[in-house]
């Protein structure tokens, strides 16, 4: 009996969640997130040096070889030094002829990351700042190398961000030498992102670079850096290519980001607890 | 007002702290321990069936109060498990030490299955990718080892007969 009663407890819940008309919801997980977070920033301080201390046995190798290869970086980057001025100069062109704006125009809020994932599935992250600074849903959420995510919920305090790798993220891209419209869809911790609707005649190039492409109703605003392909590949008798982006910010590291706020049009002005079925994005890029 | 219900809350306050600020950063394959899944098993295990689904119900609450999933999809799956725990464990003829650890490697399958089979009949289809057997085999590994440590806390959280506080007897 016990657990029919919880069962239907819990049916309702769902269901009052998913009409998305009940506040008492969002006063929950708002009210349980903001009540906890001194506590759980108390606890995050504590236990801080358990995680590194772990993170260093269980990785060592990784370190050893992230060392090595972090050591080459720096002696290549040296090389390029003197390049990077020219390059940035070359990608501020490149994105006015393009039509997209400079994101540099938008206001932000700088943020400190203050949780990982909860989830084995969702590809998030907690950030320190909420409604009391100016954060909504939907706002894009950059580091210095480019796009993190989005906001998907927030209360007073805290707002959790939904990153590119999420499964369920979704980012209209324009591939910037191609100048070619696509979606990039988040394929999970770890793993490249999957370029969606890039037909075969389209010549993509290793490395080139993507840019949200901001058309009308999307989240995100136009010319933020989101990756570079990888690779392009084409299957006999298929309509599209499969392109992989590499994401150009460092998503397992990230310290402080920073919230752009800005907000489409479109966006409702409530909070929302769920991660949207249909990606926003995919309304405005044209089927092959 | 029974002494379970006085005992029970602060273990769960810190189940929720370990939960969101420890296990996320103790990551094997990219996979933390779903430190209230397990405290939902060692409830049905430690007070049987009616009493894990409540445990389980509360824990998947908290849980969901920290997920983007539809709110009330953990609390339905780990009421499930608590209590499919529970009558398996008051099935037990005989009592010993790596029945426990078997059952919340089981047990944490099953929760991370249904959880994603649930999600995607209330829409999450994001959750469906081979690393659900990642997640489930790694989980069932963590929560294993954690499970001796976990019945026992619940056994004194939540049994009638508290036994000798949390020292092993």
């Amino acid at each position: 009996m016990t657990l029919v009663f919880l069962v239907l407890l819990s049916i309702t819940l769902i269901t009052l969640d998913f009409r998305g008309d009940s506040g008492v919801i969002d006063t929950i997980r708002d009210g349980a997130t903001d009540a906890l977070a001194p506590v759980r920033d108390l606890a995050s301080d504590i236990f801080s040096p358990v995680g590194d201390a772990f993170s260093g046995i269980t990785g060592y190798g990784d370190v050893r070889a992230e060392n090595a290869r972090l050591r080459a970086r720096i002696d290549e980057l040296e090389g390029q030094a003197l390049q990077g001025e020219a390059s940035r100069r070359e990608l501020a062109e490149a994105l006015r002829l393009l039509g997209v704006s400079f994101i540099g125009d938008i206001p932000s809020v700088a943020a400190r990351v203050v949780g990982a994932p909860v989830s084995n599935f969702a590809q998030t992250i907690e950030l320190d700042v909420g409604l009391e600074d100016g954060v909504d849903v939907d706002m894009a959420v950059i580091s210095g190398d480019g796009l993190v995510g989005r906001i998907v919920q927030v209360s007073s305090r805290r707002a959790i961000v939904q990153l590119i790798t999420d499964p369920g993220s979704s980012v209209g891209v324009r591939l910037t030498r191609s100048d070619e419209l696509a979606i990039a869809e988040g394929e999970g911790a770890n793993r490249l992102l999957s370029v969606g609707f890039v037909e075969i005649g389209v010549e993509v190039r290793t490395r080139e670079l993507a840019v949200t492409s901001g058309l009308n109703d999307s989240v995100f605003p136009a010319g933020i850096p989101v990756g570079r392909v990888t690779e392009a590949t084409s299957q006999p008798g298929e309509l599209q290519q499969d392109v992989s982006l590499a994401p150009l910010a460092d998503l397992t590291r990230l310290r402080f980001v920073k919230v752009l706020l800005h907000q489409p049009e479109r966006v409702r002005a409530t909070t929302t607890s769920t991660i949207p079925v249909e990606p926003p994005e995919g309304e405005e890029v044209p089927a092959p | 007002m029974n002494d379970w219900t006085l005992r029970l809350p602060p273990v769960l306050l810190a189940a929720v702290l370990v939960h969101t600020a420890l296990a996320p950063n103790l990551r094997v394959f990219g996979v933390s321990a779903d430190v209230l899944l397990l405290l939902s098993i060692a409830a049905g295990v430690a007070a049987g069936p009616e009493r894990g689904a409540a445990v389980g119900f509360t824990c998947g609450v908290l849980a969901d109060c920290f997920l983007l999933t539809p709110f009330g999809l953990s609390a339905l799956v780990f009421a499930v498990v608590g209590y499919g725990v529970g009558v398996f464990q008051t099935g037990v003829l005989h009592s010993s030490w790596w029945i426990p650890a078997i059952t919340a490697a089981v047990a944490s399958a099953v929760g991370v299955v249904g959880y994603v089979l649930l999600g995607i009949v209330v829409g999450q289809d994001q959750l469906f990718s081979l690393r659900v057997v990642e997640v489930a085999g790694v989980l069932s590994v963590f929560h294993a080892l954690l499970a001796p440590p976990a019945v026992r806390l619940m056994r004194w959280a939540v049994a009638d007969t508290a036994p000798s506080g949390l020292l092993p007897r």
